[in-house]
């Protein structure tokens, strides 16, 4: 038998790095081969600055083991008896990505089994730009968060998840070094087939 | 292709100064000079390092070894002289599922991989002596092939070992006036070159040590090397590769430069202090040189590129690629 998340809580943002690179994330899970990259150091220390101002309701637990997700939200505003989370992220690149998305929709999923009513909008804040972004919850980012569940939940440390998609996620990725992709690409071609990384003959 | 950013460039050092303590200084570590006057030595983000060596008299402090176990920081501890005595490992909790597929290996697959290895270090042989302008080593292509088709790890040590004969033969060719390679000794070296050699293949065992450690794989448990107690065999046998390409290219550099000469060694074939500081510092930039790798075709250091050796083996031990694939040149 081998391990797996079967009888896991999911923690919403494995979400996050699952839409990231789900091989990225199985180095993670299973491997911890992904470094400690500066944006995440750089993130916890902003969080913990942030955290002590007051207002808002900040650092709650939920879970839920009928969506099987579990999770921290950093903060919960609110306004005329709504609750919405927000999320906080660094954004370099001064925008936010739809792995972004997807870790708000858990959170929003979270929240509404635990008020028992529904929550249908999240913010997602950037500090490097300031930006605050109302996101809408669809139907269609619930059922993507399901599915990543189900996938993690079934993940197993024999079956590695292929190289992504799109290279461009790998520059800024601290698993390259052990992940290799355009080397493995190059040694063993059949592993990049349909992936980002299949090229056409060699030079 | 571009080699990703240098996380292994700087990741080892080599401590020699006498009388020096390693310490933690606001979250860098520091070399500093306590039985002498000159204050901090030398800094590094604790970030970067993977691996302190150090020789003879430099200690520790305590704060210093809980941050190197926190950051997986591994100690090895040598001789002034460079003979190894024992290393820190740091404990890193994530190794079951590595360490399980490294056991659960077949003969087979341990055969798949040290036939790799061989070959690999056969070739390796091949492009040192056709570098240094000695030709005529189609012997050494024939034992080539007949390590890729070994059906047992006997047969396969036996090429191996015929290989290395034909090849430190043919050895002394490569070196300026003044050297000469008569036969290779060990336990001691029985002459001054053969002392490099040794020295050489002992600072490369580490760095090999040190990247399987790194990557949780176990050093002790070879695939070709028979068990010995205390023996690191895996270390040995990815060390193959490397031995002509690396150590032995090294050491002819070292006495054709005239960067080592006859005089700076000891009466029992030992380099003499200084002489050996000079070597660790020589060694040390050699691991640094950067050089175009051949499969990936990027400028890489060599001490990155035995740790992507080190993983690649990772990756085929774990199954995650089919085979492994050893670090050779063609010319």
């Amino acid at each position: 038998m081998k391990a797996s998340f079967r009888d896991e809580l999911v923690p919403v943002s494995a979400l996050n790095e699952y839409v990231y690179c789900p091989r990225r994330f199985y180095y993670q899970r299973y491997q911890d081969e992904i470094g400690t990259p500066y944006e995440l150091v750089d993130g916890r220390s902003k969080h913990e600055r942030q955290s002590r101002r007051g207002g808002w309701v900040r650092e709650r637990y939920f879970r839920s083991n009928d969506l099987g997700l579990h999770g921290k939200i950093d903060l919960v505003e609110s306004n005329d008896e709504t609750l919405t989370p927000v999320e906080r992220k660094r954004a370099e690149s001064a925008e936010y990505y739809p792995s972004d998305e997807v870790q708000l929709a858990g959170y929003c999923m979270l929240l509404e089994t635990a008020l028992d009513e529904s929550v249908n909008v999240g913010y997602i804040y950037l500090y490097s730009t300031d930006q605050r972004y109302a996101i809408q919850i669809t139907e269609n980012h619930r059922k993507t968060v399901r599915e990543i569940v189900r996938h993690i939940r079934t993940m197993t440390v024999d079956s590695i998840p292929p190289l992504t998609d799109n290279p461009s996620k790998c520059e800024a990725c601290s698993a390259r070094e052990y992940c290799m992709p355009e080397e493995t690409a190059m040694l063993e071609p059949d592993k990049a087939k349909g992936t980002g990384f299949e090229r056409e003959e060699r030079r | 292709m571009k080699a990703s950013e240098g996380m292994f460039d700087e990741s080892v050092i080599f401590v020699t100064k006498q009388g020096t303590q390693v310490r933690t200084d606001e979250g860098r570590i520091v070399v500093w000079d306590v039985d002498g006057d000159d204050g901090e030595l030398a800094s590094y983000p604790t970030e970067k390092l993977d691996t302190i060596n150090v020789f003879g008299g430099v200690n520790f402090s305590t704060p210093f070894v809980a941050r190197a176990n926190e950051h997986g920081i591994v100690l090895n501890y040598f001789t002034q002289n460079g003979k190894y005595r024992g290393s820190f490992v740091p404990e890193r909790n994530t190794i079951a599922e590595i360490r399980r597929a490294q056991y659960a290996l077949s003969d087979d697959d341990e055969l798949d991989l040290a036939k790799a290895m061989i070959a690999g270090k056969i070739r390796n042989a091949r492009t040192l002596l056709s570098r240094k302008g000695v030709h005529g080593t189609d012997v050494l292509k024939d034992l080539g092939v007949r390590a890729e088709n070994a059906t047992n790890k006997d047969g396969l040590r036996g090429t191996e070992g015929e290989a290395a004969e034909r090849y430190f033969n043919r050895l002394d060719e490569t070196l300026t006036d003044g050297w000469t390679f008569e036969k290779r000794t060990k336990r001691p070296p029985e002459d001054h070159i053969n002392s490099l050699l040794s020295l050489t293949y002992v600072m490369m065992k580490n760095e090999v040590l040190s990247g399987l450690r790194q990557y949780n794989l176990d050093p002790f448990l070879g695939v070709l090397h028979a068990d010995r107690h205390g023996r690191p065999s895996l270390a040995l046998d990815l060390q193959e590769e490397f031995r002509p390409i690396f150590c032995d290219a090294f050491v002819t550099r070292l006495v054709n430069r005239g960067v080592i000469t006859h005089d700076d060694f000891t009466a029992d074939n030992h380099l003499a202090d200084e002489a050996f500081k000079t070597y660790l510092s020589k060694f040390d930039d050699y691991m640094q040189e950067e050089f175009t790798h051949p499969h990936f075709e990027y400028s890489v250091s060599r001490r990155k590129a035995i740790r992507q050796q080190v993983i690649l083996l990772r990756k085929t031990m774990t199954g995650e690629m089919d085979e492994y694939h050893a670090l050779t040149f063609d010319r």
